[in-house]
């Protein structure tokens, strides 16, 4: 499932509300159309707008979003009149991209990174425009509608949020960087909405500048600090490693892409050019680093295992105990490990050679200061095709408690990562059900009694300052 | 007043048949109810009781063996009255015995399944490869079949044969270097060998990872690569079924009309539950479900239930090859020569099937220079030596249904449930007597083609495992106990999901047409509840 780290959504049925003007039959240059091809891939509008199945065909929508506000489904963007976005005009299309507002003049939800968006170039709009109109097949099926729970239901809360959050600004690249930096400045913060997952948000869920890239929790995952920090951040990877991350989802000695990472890896990032590959990754090291104070050595490079050994694993013959066979209740970590992970990752987490199978030592998954990754991981395998081809790992959940994954994570730690990482069974139980909800979410029934309060005091006031009147 | 049940339908029995059928079922929006006699175990737990077994060559040895779910090697549970040691190995645990298999996934060619009409021996089946055509692509695709589209699998190097309607879901695995040498040595002497299609898969499908030959197909696949009956069940249960474990079945109780009204079962606690349904699946083997029919007096009008036992007795035959083959890199086996898979032979004797075996070679490889008196560094030269030439041909024959070869219950033992363990009488007859001299000169063609040294042939017969017959599936009801629906002739709400069905049993490994037909009985269940 993609995990939407904001309000999200908008709602299907475009083809009712909106005006049909569009100019279906002007003359687009091929070029035109793969060019907004590529750049559909950078904005990875495959990730939402597909369908529910594996299986279904491009942009049709109808897949399930889960937003801590509430279920969320993404329209279908295929050019159908009817049931898609085939009445837009070009000013339809553009406003709903770059402005987050759609025909008829409905607010979209931000789960559309559309303050990402906004600072997409227009020629690149015209592109995605004859790519969208002329290169993606019509589909007439109508995704379901979305209905968030009050108050996140209520479009025209987006009014006042937007006001607040979106500068109607172009984008302009920072003075002083590189050429090939400020590209991949242009991608990482309009059409990649890197930060939509790398940066935290405030209060009402909309990113902190101040923090950008510094990482951030959504969904049970945390998506780590991206910024040039060489401790916390990506400063001590090589250019050309980012770039190859990027492409295949899984760097030697760095890390792997699991989760969100893994699915803007298939769909999106590894059908990047090298050269904007480099990009990204030549802007990522000229930002502004940002280090956690816990964080004394970068995650990847806790490289000196503690060895297990082989007694911690083969405790003895069980066949003496039939009903032993049958007791899959222990928590104790190296047995959990030897059973359902050294098969794959070796009983010392070396893993493969070729990192066909991924080393649990020098992983940033392993060592990192935050557990949730391995334990999402542990939860819910990796399924990513990259550049260089699949890699897969099945999923725990159903095989293992929160105990036993607590458990089994806590010896990956331990003998393989950064043993002073450790998790309980109490977080695994909070990842398994995605993660904590944010502030906004929790706080809500506090917040609409508040806001009932102040509501009712100020109805008690006009009604006494008519009184008075009167 | 409408009846009330407690499901739609109830499945005895959490396999890969029976699990397949309480998922279409279960999918189709039936209400469903999955037993299983055994408990629900996680892989890991299988793998960690495999590595600390010192039984490793005991495929049953990591499963739990209870006195309430007893598998097929406790001591005694089978007993034998006949010639034939007959000892299956059989699980029980929700996922069945496919949790220890070799993969193995081939669907019948046509003529095998017209036997008598073809050759004038053995039975026909009541339905035709046609019919069978698209479940068998159903369940290749349930089981995540990896294969070769463009092969004669008769062994008659001919067009591609059986025919397919769709290609394999997955492409097949490459040949490991061994197959690939005894290909080479052997095709030029007009040996067709077939790359076996296979459960196993070799890109991510479903949940489960490629195989990356850890060789340890039997007794459990460490990563789930290979296909186990547990996938389902689990499909099953995300579908809506519910899934009893520690539930023996130990009752049919008939209702009005030729019906099943109920199922009785008990648990380890020795609690005792009735549960009602409008169709029943047995899909609790070919040995215990027709133990299951003949304790419950059911569907035997034909007085066939249990009779007409079959496996594909075999012998086998182990070589050097004249230089390293390396056997045991890459999955367990991957297919061999087929070429007496089919021909007009088998008017007088049984087809044949020479499978190559792929196991890590060591236990017995040690085993023989330990007998032989090797000892000390000269005993570790030798253990590399000999295991990286050690060729292991695994041959299976044709059988036919006989009445006297059955399968009972019990009248002298008992499980801790006081549910009658298992007697079985089997013979092997003529037709697959005649046909050992023929494989036995095979061995030695395959042993000189390969300039190898012969180390021994087996000519005693071996369990393969693959239980076919017991309730078998016939037109006429005076003489089988399915119909070609799997539909018992006695009760029409009475199905069963087993390899005992198969009325003849060619030569290949019976799982993947069993489960072509539970779900193709899935289907007509479900239009009809």
């Amino acid at each position: 499932m993609r995990i939407a780290p904001l309000l999200a959504g908008s709602a299907a049925l475009f083809g009712a509300f909106s005006v049909a003007h569009a100019q279906a039959d002007a003359p687009y240059d091929p070029a035109q159309i793969a060019r907004g091809e590529y750049l559909a891939k950078a904005a990875d509008c495959a990730a939402c707008h597909r369908t529910r199945e594996d299986s279904g065909k491009a942009f049709v929508g109808g897949y399930v979003i889960t937003s801590p506000m509430g279920d969320i489904v993404a329209p279908n963007i295929t050019p159908s009149k009817t049931a898609g976005i085939g009445a837009w005009s070009f000013e339809d299309f553009d406003r709903a991209i770059r402005k987050g507002v759609r025909p008829g003049g409905a607010p979209l939800y931000p789960a559309m990174p559309y303050t990402d968006y906004q600072g997409v170039s227009d020629a690149d709009m015209h592109a995605l425009y004859a790519y969208f109109m002329h290169g993606v097949t019509p589909v007439d099926t109508i995704a379901p509608k979305t209905h968030l729970p009050f108050p996140f239901g209520i479009r025209a809360i987006m009014i006042p949020w937007n006001w607040v959050f979106l500068s109607h600004k172009p984008f302009i690249a920072t003075a002083g960087l590189s050429p090939q930096a400020q590209r991949g400045q242009y991608l990482v913060q309009t059409l990649g909405h890197c930060g939509a997952c790398h940066t935290p948000r405030n209060l009402l869920m909309a990113e902190r500048p101040s923090k950008a890239f510094a990482g951030a929790d959504l969904g049970g995952w945390h998506a780590p600090n991206i910024t040039s920090d060489p401790i916390s951040g990506v400063g001590g990877w090589g250019d050309a490693e980012i770039a190859k991350y990027l492409a295949n989802g899984h760097v030697s000695g760095k890390g792997v892409a699991a989760g969100g990472m893994a699915e803007a890896v298939d769909n999106s990032l590894r059908y990047m050019t090298p050269a904007d590959q480099l990009a990204i990754a030549a802007y990522l090291k000229s930002t502004t680093p940002i280090r956690d104070p816990h964080e004394t050595r970068a995650a990847f490079n806790w490289t000196s295992p503690k060895p297990v050994p082989l007694s911690a694993y083969e405790t003895g013959d069980n066949h003496k105990d039939q009903a032993a066979l049958k007791d899959s209740s222990t928590t104790d970590g190296a047995t959990l490990y030897a059973g359902a992970c050294a098969s794959c990752h070796g009983l010392q987490g070396q893993g493969s050679k070729d990192d066909f199978y991924a080393p649990l030592v020098g992983s940033s998954t392993t060592g990192s200061a935050n557990p949730s990754d391995l334990v999402m991981t542990i939860l819910t395998g990796v399924n990513r095709t990259g550049a260089d081809g699949k890699s897969f790992m099945p999923a725990f959940a159903e095989q293992m408690n929160d105990d036993q994954v607590a458990a089994v994570a806590n010896h990956v730690f331990n003998h393989f990562g950064r043993a002073d990482t450790q998790v309980t069974a109490e977080q695994v139980a909070v990842m398994r059900k995605g993660g904590a909800k944010p502030l906004l979410v929790t706080a809500m029934p506090w917040l609409l009694g508040l806001g009932a309060l102040a509501g009712l005091g100020i109805v008690a006031f006009i009604v006494l300052r008519m009184r008075k009147r009167a | 007043m409408a009846e009330t049940f407690d499901a739609d339908v109830i499945v005895v029995g959490s396999g890969a048949l029976g699990s397949n059928a309480a998922y279409e079922l279960a999918k189709a929006g039936k209400s469903v109810i999955l037993m299983e006699a055994g408990v629900r175990i996680p892989r890991w737990k299988i793998v960690e009781s495999y590595r600390n077994s010192s039984r490793r060559s005991n495929y049953n040895a990591p499963y739990p063996d209870m006195p309430w779910a007893h598998t097929s090697y406790d001591d005694g549970y089978i007993e034998n009255t006949g010639s034939f040691d007959f000892h299956p190995g059989m699980l029980k645990l929700v996922g069945g015995t496919t949790w220890h298999w070799a993969a193995a996934a081939w669907r019948y060619l046509p003529v095998d399944m017209k036997l008598k009409s073809t050759y004038g021996v053995g039975r026909d089946w009541p339905i035709g490869y046609d019919e069978l055509e698209p479940y068998y692509q159903r369940g290749e695709e349930a089981l995540g079949v990896v294969g070769v589209d463009a092969q004669d699998q008769s062994g008659q190097n001919g067009a591609p044969s059986p025919r397919r309607s769709k290609p394999y879901p997955l492409p097949a695995e490459g040949k490991t270097y061994m197959f690939q040498a005894l290909e080479a040595g052997l095709s030029p002497l007009g040996f067709n060998f077939i790359h076996e299609p296979v459960a196993r898969v070799t890109q991510p499908y479903d949940g489960r990872p490629a195989c990356a030959g850890n060789n340890n197909c039997m007794p459990v696949c460490p990563i789930g690569a290979m296909y186990s009956g547990d996938v389902h069940a689990d499909h099953a249960v995300a579908a809506g079924a519910e899934l009893l474990t520690d539930a023996t079945a130990y009752k049919l109780e008939k209702g009005e009309g030729g019906k099943i009204i109920a199922v009785h079962y008990r648990t380890s606690t020795g609690a005792d539950v009735r549960l009602t349904a409008r169709a029943f699946i047995i899909a609790a083997n070919g040995l215990e479900t027709p133990k299951l029919l003949l304790i419950s007096d059911v569907a035997n009008s034909s007085d066939q239930v249990g009779r007409n036992l079959m496996d594909h007795s075999g012998i086998g035959m182990q070589f050097f090859a004249d230089e390293p083959v390396w056997p045991g890199r890459g999955p367990i086996q991957q297919g061999g020569i087929f070429n007496r898979r089919e021909g007009p032979h088998r008017r007088n004797y049984a087809a044949i099937k020479h499978a190559l075996a792929n196991n890590a070679p060591n236990v017995p490889v040690t085993d023989r220079l330990i007998k032989m008196g090797v000892f000390g560094p000269e005993l570790d030269r030798r253990i590399l030596e000999d295991a990286s030439k050690w060729v292991d041909v695994s041959t299976v024959f044709e059988m036919l249904p006989h009445a006297e070869n059955r399968v009972q219950p019990s009248t002298t033992r008992k499980d801790a449930l006081g549910v009658p363990m298992l007697k079985v009488h089997y013979d092997i007859d003529d037709y697959v007597k005649a046909a050992r001299p023929v494989a036995v000169d095979d061995f030695h063609t395959f042993v000189k083609g390969m300039n190898g040294q012969l180390i021994q042939i087996s000519e005693g017969f071996q369990n393969r495992d693959h239980i076919m017959g017991t309730v078998i599936m016939g037109s006429d009801p005076k003489d089988s106990v399915v119909d070609g629906d799997c539909r018992t002739h006695d009760h029409k709400n009475l199905f069963l999901a087993t390899t005992g069905v198969i009325p003849a049993s060619g030569v290949i490994n019976p799982t993947l047409t069993g489960v072509a037909l539970a779900i193709r009985m899935a289907d007509l269940i479900a239009r009809e509840v």
